[in-house]
């Protein structure tokens, strides 16, 4: 029954998402496109950051990995394997990356792996401006278009679909809907079972997670190396997007925005997840093609001093985490469902006190290590 | 044997600066368990203030007023942000996650105004040198070292002979037992943002200073090699954070000198040499390094 | 998804000894808890009860001695592997996670349930049914602790006494063979202190678990105890039956030397 209501639920986003290409141009298309693959890679972060409380801005490094794998991996300086099994393969190598820093992603906690991970970033950086018979160095290299059977995600022959010409924006547009539909399915798979709760238990008490049977090492690189294969997923995703990749793309400043996108959602949950990874991504994109409408925002490149619209969203969603943080811990899906919660009953229910003001406050799912050590 | 010398005073001035910045950490760090992400921008923001103050100001005038303004923005910082947050262990690591938020908007800003450009910071040295022996030395990174070291003097002057400092050492050891006895924790740990808003400043100078050439917007990222740092020195002790700015900047210079021979990890593999070093140590002594704080009791 | 059958083996503690820095916060400690027995850990407060427990569940390494359930050794063992011989506790200090009574008490299932990332993830049969199989064994449990009502409420919703009681359901739903009890009324009212030891009473009797109890409140003690073994500065000042105790003129020493308001109060 309530397996029924579930699918219910998520038929009518699905549909309506299916529906789009045939009624956006491609700019929204791109947006969307660029949304989904972003909330791909939030959702792993959030698993890890928000569920397991595990601190990483070595998220750039994964998704790297991903895209320059599955480029590697299906392109003429590599082995040029089908590109549908090169898309497999560096998600899998996304994951091995993950696995090979488990000796610190298990042992290192909290904030602490935050930093352990900046060295990923800039080392992983290195390696893709110096490894450049593998990755094209500076210049980066063209992503070569994903086929399966016969079917090419790119612009291709003339395809129509009900009087609607399917480029590579429409065609792409399913790929990413069918791997961001898998990432939802997959994470809330997690989440609702035995390893979402033994994190959420890792996050909010080590040694009562130790008690309870949870092999605390374990656990953490598991994170860490789930974490790693949805950034390597959202990796490819972005450089199909894309259509070519460059090393610069993958800075500590692309770690920063995920984990933006997460705290900004909300952390801990797959729905905030994609809800900040859509308010991070789309903001920059919209203020671009609307700069000229908006108050203080100038156009792009219009001179030195003004506001450009990346400037303001990154003024924007900066400003967003520090606010929520100091505010709403629980970032905007705690807002949305602590205003449905008003909405559904004005006071809580039976045990709670008496007194609605004295609530407990609900629980900040905030990146915590509230240790206990006995 | 020139190299080698050269590397080495290269690997102290850069060690000395390096230990300004992770100093600041440390003194955070043990004020409130915070991880100061925002500690890029705060460099940037001195370095900035400098660079437009001088020609109106003079040199002196403009490290000190922007020193000051810095020390002051971090400790606002704290006050009425971070501290907001709470000061709890907890509230600790989220508000390190804030100090994520804040350097976006403070890095966004400066950027903007520094767009492109090389900005100088008129300092006295420009690229004047110094024969010493065997090898010929920038007066700049001569500057650097002795600066730091008198900076770095007066901090742990500090630390041992002001109430602030015993304080700080107290909040530190046990922040309850502290607070019972009296102890402001809220102005101990905005003094200590300030402390590190000024080292950062100061830091700026020498990061901008010849021969780099100018200050730009990226110079702020180089305070994160602070955290490698004092990741070496133990994190919570600002005598390991000296030792490990001095291994850091040593090793950074030492593989940028011998690169020729070094060429299979690749050009520019000294600036990020300090990232493979804590990695390294941190395969070693993954939890160690850190247990110093944030230990409760059942 | 059933309880465990077979009796509980005994719990051997040999001179443990455990050292912080110098500080000796147990000193050649030995109690054996016989099977389906409870047995209560007292003493003044910084006596070394919590460090006892601590070395029980593997959170403490000691310096020397034992810890023995039936032929295995725990002491070397990490606490997960602890918590998957049967031995489950509950902390001084309540310990829940986020979300429903539900989920923490499924957390409690960890070490009796196989499903991990990619069976999680893909949703297996096998997973899915592992899940609603506990879950119902579970909501038994939640029964027997008078939970029940609110299995699908979030602890952090939840008065004091309901999330001790949490952990005490949390540490049942791993079918415990020694259940590990850290003062389990501490803190609350007298009402909810009758109630707790009542539920105390029944799960025994219907579990046949050994019990471990550190607690402060005698009454409780005297009530539920089997045993008492009375630890004072680390080191074990008597042992023997609630009322022996009661009369050992040491216990008397320590307890109207340091203890003499906590005493009162918990009485």
């Amino acid at each position: 029954m309530s397996d029924l209501l579930e699918r219910g639920r998520f038929l009518l986003p699905a549909v309506l998402l299916a529906a789009l290409p045939f009624y956006l141009d491609a700019f929204w298309l791109r947006i969307g496109l660029f949304s989904m693959a972003a909330a791909i890679g939030a959702v792993g972060l959030g698993l890890l950051s928000g569920t397991a409380g595990q601190l990483s801005l070595g998220h750039a490094f994964f998704l790297a990995v991903g895209a320059y794998g599955y480029v590697w991996l299906a392109g003429d300086s590599g082995p040029g394997l089908p590109p549908a099994v090169a898309l497999v393969l560096a998600v899998l190598l996304a994951g091995a990356a993950g696995g090979l820093f488990s000796p610190v992603a298990g042992r290192v906690k909290g904030v602490y792996l935050g930093v352990a991970t900046l060295a990923l970033v800039f080392l992983g950086h290195h390696v893709l401006l110096t490894a450049d018979s593998v990755t094209g160095g500076f210049n980066g290299s063209s992503v070569p278009p994903l086929e399966i059977g016969s079917f090419a995600f790119d612009q291709g022959d003339d395809l129509t679909v009900l009087g609607v010409p399917f480029g590579a924006e429409e065609r792409i547009w399913y790929l990413g809907l069918a791997l961001f539909a898998l990432t939802w399915f997959t994470a809330r798979g997690l989440l609702r079972g035995r390893p979402g709760r033994a994190l959420v238990a890792l996050r909010d008490s080590e040694t009562a997670a130790a008690v309870m049977g949870v092999h605390v090492a374990r656990y953490r690189s598991a994170a860490f190396v789930v974490s790693s294969m949805y950034a390597g997923l959202a990796g490819v995703l972005l450089a199909l997007s894309f259509r070519r990749v460059v090393p610069d793309y993958f800075s500590l400043a692309l770690s920063v925005d995920y984990l933006a996108m997460i705290v900004i959602g909300g952390l801990g949950s797959v729905a905030g997840a994609t809800a900040g990874a859509v308010f991070v991504t789309a903001l920059p994109l919209l203020m671009t093609r609307y700069a000229d409408q908006l108050p203080l925002v100038a156009a792009p490149g219009s001179g030195d001093g003004s506001i450009g619209p990346t400037e303001a969203a990154r003024y924007l969603y900066g400003a967003a985490i520090v606010v929520i943080l100091v505010f709403a811990p629980d970032g905007l899906t705690g807002l949305a469902r602590r205003a449905r919660a008003r909405i559904a009953r004005p006071r809580p229910p039976g045990p709670a006190p008496s007194d609605p003001g004295a609530a407990p406050r609900p629980p900040a799912t905030a990146v915590r290590a509230k240790e206990h050590t006995p | 044997m020139t190299t080698l010398v050269d590397n080495l005073f290269n690997g102290l001035a850069l060690g000395a600066v390096y230990a300004l910045i992770a100093l600041g950490f440390v003194t955070i760090f043990k004020a409130s368990g915070v991880l100061s992400f925002t500690h890029g921008s705060l460099l940037l923001l001195g370095g900035y203030l400098t660079a437009i103050l001088h020609d109106d100001l003079g040199f002196a005038g403009a490290l000190a007023l922007a020193v000051l303004a810095t020390a002051a923005v971090a400790g606002l910082l704290d006050r009425y942000v971070l501290q907001r947050i709470g000061t709890d262990p907890h509230a600790a690591h989220v508000a390190t996650i804030a100090t994520i938020g804040v350097d976006i908007v403070l890095v966004t800003d400066l950027s903007r105004r520094i767009g492109g450009d090389l900005l100088g910071l008129g300092d006295p040295w420009g690229d004047a040198v110094t024969d010493m022996g065997p090898a010929t030395v920038a007066d700049s990174r001569i500057a650097a070292i002795i600066v730091s070291a008198v900076a770095i003097a007066g901090a742990f002057a500090l630390f041992r002979f002001t109430p602030w400092g015993l304080s700080l050492r107290a909040a530190a050891e046990d922040s309850e037992a502290a607070a019972l006895m009296g102890v402001r924790l809220t102005r101990v740990r905005m003094l200590a943002w300030c402390l590190a808003g000024a080292l950062a400043a100061l830091a700026a100078v020498f990061l901008a200073a010849f021969p780099a050439p100018g200050l730009e917007r990226t110079t702020g990222q180089i305070a994160l090699k602070a955290f490698p740092a004092a990741i070496l020195g133990g994190m919570a002790s600002p005598v390991g954070a000296l030792v490990g700015s001095l291994l850091i900047g040593l090793t950074e210079a030492f593989v940028a000198g011998y690169q020729s021979d070094l060429h299979v990890l690749g050009e520019g593999f000294g600036d990020v040499a300090p990232y493979a070093v804590m990695v390294l140590v941190l395969l070693v002594r993954p939890a160690g390094l850190f247990a110093a704080r944030g230990a409760a009791r059942v | 998804m059933t309880p465990r059958t077979d009796a509980p083996p005994p719990l051997q503690v040999r001179d443990v000894t455990v050292r912080f820095a110098g500080l000796t916060a147990l000193d050649q400690v030995s109690f054996t808890v016989a099977p389906g027995t409870a047995h209560a850990v007292i003493g003044p407060n910084g006596a070394g009860k919590s460090t006892c427990f601590n070395v029980l569940s593997g959170l403490y390494r000691p310096a020397s001695g034992s810890v023995r359930l039936g032929g295995t050794e725990l002491t070397r063992l990490a606490p997960h592997r602890i918590a998957a011989l049967g031995v489950a506790r509950t902390f001084q200090n309540i310990v829940t996670t986020q979300g429903t009574v539900a989920d923490n008490l499924m957390l409690g299932r960890h070490a009796l349930t196989r499903a991990g990332f990619a069976a999680s993830a893909l949703r297996l049969p096998r997973a899915v049914r592992e899940q609603r199989d506990h879950l119902a064994r579970v909501r038994e449990i939640a029964e027997l602790t008078g939970l029940g009502a609110l299995f699908d409420t979030p602890v952090a919703l939840l008065s004091y006494g309901d999330r001790k009681r949490v952990e005490l359901a949390r540490a049942l739903c791993l079918e415990p063979r020694v259940l590990l009890l850290d003062e389990p009324v501490a803190g609350m009212n007298a009402g909810e202190r009758v109630r707790m030891a009542e539920v105390v009473r029944e799960i025994r009797a219907e579990l046949g678990l050994s019990v471990v109890l550190v607690e402060h409140d005698m009454g409780l003690v005297m009530r539920l105890a089997d045993e008492v073994t009375v630890l004072d500065f680390g080191r074990r000042i008597a042992h023997g039956t609630p009322d022996e105790v009661r009369r050992d003129p040491e216990v008397l020493r320590a307890y109207l030397g340091t203890e003499r308001a906590d005493g009162e109060d918990a009485a």
